[in-house]
């Protein structure tokens, strides 16, 4: 019984995607130990708090004007994201213009 | 990375990684529009290096937010004449300690018209308690005793009152002058003291376990201090516009067999362009410049910072009353010197703003450029209530002062609890050892199942 679940677990292993999954199950056990470390560092420290002023100050916004133009398309990248992904990021600067 | 384009549609192989027909998730494209033009009359530059800001003009003669009723000096119960004055912290008024009448000022609020008008503010506009700061202005007060005439000199950077050496009388600084000391208003304490020592108790109680053992054994939340910290309260009215290149996903589809399969994706690129007018109102932040130093590797400031934001709209009219039994910090910073982070922290608001416009950009937006029209800008100084637990704990040589602070109004507790980190580091390379044993084994059957 027991060795049929570790082969099962094999057969995802080998079934799933490639080695990227293989070596993301090696590393598991650093990441870890990272992660308790970063994460009870961080309940602690509490180094990532701030205010919150985006959201917890009184904001009456116009409405949202704009457009949005297809200039091209992207075939077969591997990257989840688009390069320099700031949409969730609102205190990352970029050029500022007048 | 990108990948060159597949030379054919892409093949329908492998489970799950059938290419279907192409996504219909692109944004709906629509023809492209002039954005409004930006409207440099309107804009509000910062006032230059020696240019004084213009004095907030609305109501016509200007909002002087000196108490009137009060001097510098002995101020006395309005009902009795004692001079035993303190804020009864259940209720937020004042109290005499000797006839028990209970009063409050007026709240600036509806005094200056503080809520009204801000989609009409144009320049920047500077409340009496937040002008400039004239260095030639001393900030220790010599005040004359008007009970037996003696001098008591007050140092305005952490007290506003002081007790007569002679005769006892409590003698409060309550006149604006030009040394940041005396706000336009104050927002009384609400949360008793032994509320907040039982909020600085039952955080740290949380996070015991990995707690630096010198700290458990000095923890003394009792000891935890009133303190009114300077802020400045903004209201501001302004325009963002914002250009960049966003992608859709139109398609997802793995290539490959066993060890070499990868996933791929198809995108649309589209050029995203949004503008957005904002009125904001009460923006808080600190103004004085070592509390807004916000570096997390040199001090715990951010602590401080985080319990914001204070209910701004019940701050009254300044009465050194107030603090007495507190201690108060002076604000030390100009609006010339705040206005980089002002314009930060507005283009931070207005990228929130346009947020909601984004959601079909499922891989994201860059950003490529920002703009910012602010049009006018309303500051008034205020002190604002925070109970303050400090522990200076040194590592390595280095000290640095960690803060539990606990909001005075509502109570928001946030704080840095110096770590024990061989004990954590130890936990954590343990149980990260403990996973990969279990996980080894796994990934040894996985490589044998390829080899066959």
């Amino acid at each position: 019984m027991h060795a049929d679940a570790l082969v099962a677990v094999a057969a995802v292993v080998a079934s799933s995607d490639g080695e990227g999954f293989l070596f993301a199950l090696l590393a598991a056990g650093p990441a870890t130990g990272i992660a308790i470390y970063t994460t009870i560092y961080r309940r602690y420290r509490n180094q990532d708090k701030t205010h919150v002023f985006e959201q917890e100050t009184r904001i009456a916004p116009g409405p949202v004007r704009g457009d949005d133009a297809k200039v091209d398309e992207v075939r077969g990248t591997r990257r989840r994201r688009i390069e320099g992904d700031v949409i969730d990021q609102p205190r990352q600067r970029v050029r500022r213009v007048p | 990375m990108t990948m060159p384009p597949p030379q054919a549609p892409p093949p329908p192989e492998g489970a799950g990684g059938g290419a279907a027909a192409p996504d219909a998730r692109a944004v709906p494209v629509v023809p492209r529009r002039p954005l409004p033009p930006p409207r440099p009359e309107d804009r509000q530059r910062a006032p230059g290096p020696g240019e004084p800001p213009v004095e907030l003009a609305v109501p016509p003669a200007g909002p002087r937010t000196q108490n009137a009723r009060l001097q510098d000096g002995i101020n006395r119960c309005p009902r009795c004449g004692s001079t035993d004055i303190r804020l009864k912290v259940e209720g937020g008024l004042l109290r005499c300690g000797y006839c028990r009448n209970e009063w409050s000022e007026a709240r600036v609020e509806e005094r200056l018209g503080l809520g009204e008008g801000i989609r009409d503010l144009r320049g920047t506009l500077v409340a009496s308690g937040a002008q400039d700061i004239d260095a030639a202005v001393d900030t220790s007060l010599t005040i004359e005793c008007a009970g037996c005439g003696a001098e008591v000199v007050i140092d305005t950077d952490d007290a506003m009152s002081a007790r007569c050496h002679w005769c006892r009388q409590r003698l409060d600084v309550n006149r604006q002058i030009p040394n940041g000391a005396v706000p336009d208003a104050v927002l009384p304490f609400a949360l008793p003291h032994a509320e907040a020592v039982e909020r600085i108790r039952a955080f740290a109680h949380a996070r015991r376990t990995f707690a630096h053992a010198r700290f458990k054994a000095e923890f003394q939340p009792e000891n935890v201090v009133g303190v009114y910290l300077p802020y400045m309260v903004v209201d501001a009215q302004i325009s963002t516009r914002l250009e960049g290149v966003g992608e859709v996903e139109t398609r997802r589809y793995t290539r490959g067999t066993k060890s070499n399969r990868r996933t791929y994706y198809d995108a649309d690129v589209v050029r995203v362009r949004r503008a957005v007018d904002v009125t904001v109102d009460d923006l808080t932040f600190e103004s004085s410049a070592q509390r807004s130093n916000l570096d997390v590797h040199r001090s715990t400031n951010n602590i401080v910072n985080s319990i914001l934001p204070f209910d701004t709209k019940n701050a009254v009219t300044w009465n050194a009353a107030y603090l007495a039994g507190f201690t108060s910090e002076r604000r030390d910073q100009d609006v010339q010197a705040m206005h980089p982070r002002l314009e930060d922290q507005l283009l931070s608001i207005g990228r929130s703003q346009v947020r909601a416009s984004l959601g079909a950009y499922d891989r994201g937006v860059r950003w490529e450029t920002e703009a910012l029209d602010v049009h006018g800008t309303r500051w008034v100084a205020m002190y604002l209530p925070v109970w303050l637990y400090s522990y200076h704990h040194v590592e390595g040589g280095v000290g640095m002062v960690h803060y539990v602070a606990v909001n005075g109004r509502t109570g928001e507790t946030m704080g840095s609890i110096p770590l024990a980190k061989g004990r954590l580091l130890a936990v954590a390379i343990g149980v990260g050892a403990l996973v990969e044993a279990i996980v080894l084994p796994l990934v040894a059957l996985g490589v044998l199942s390829w080899g066959r």
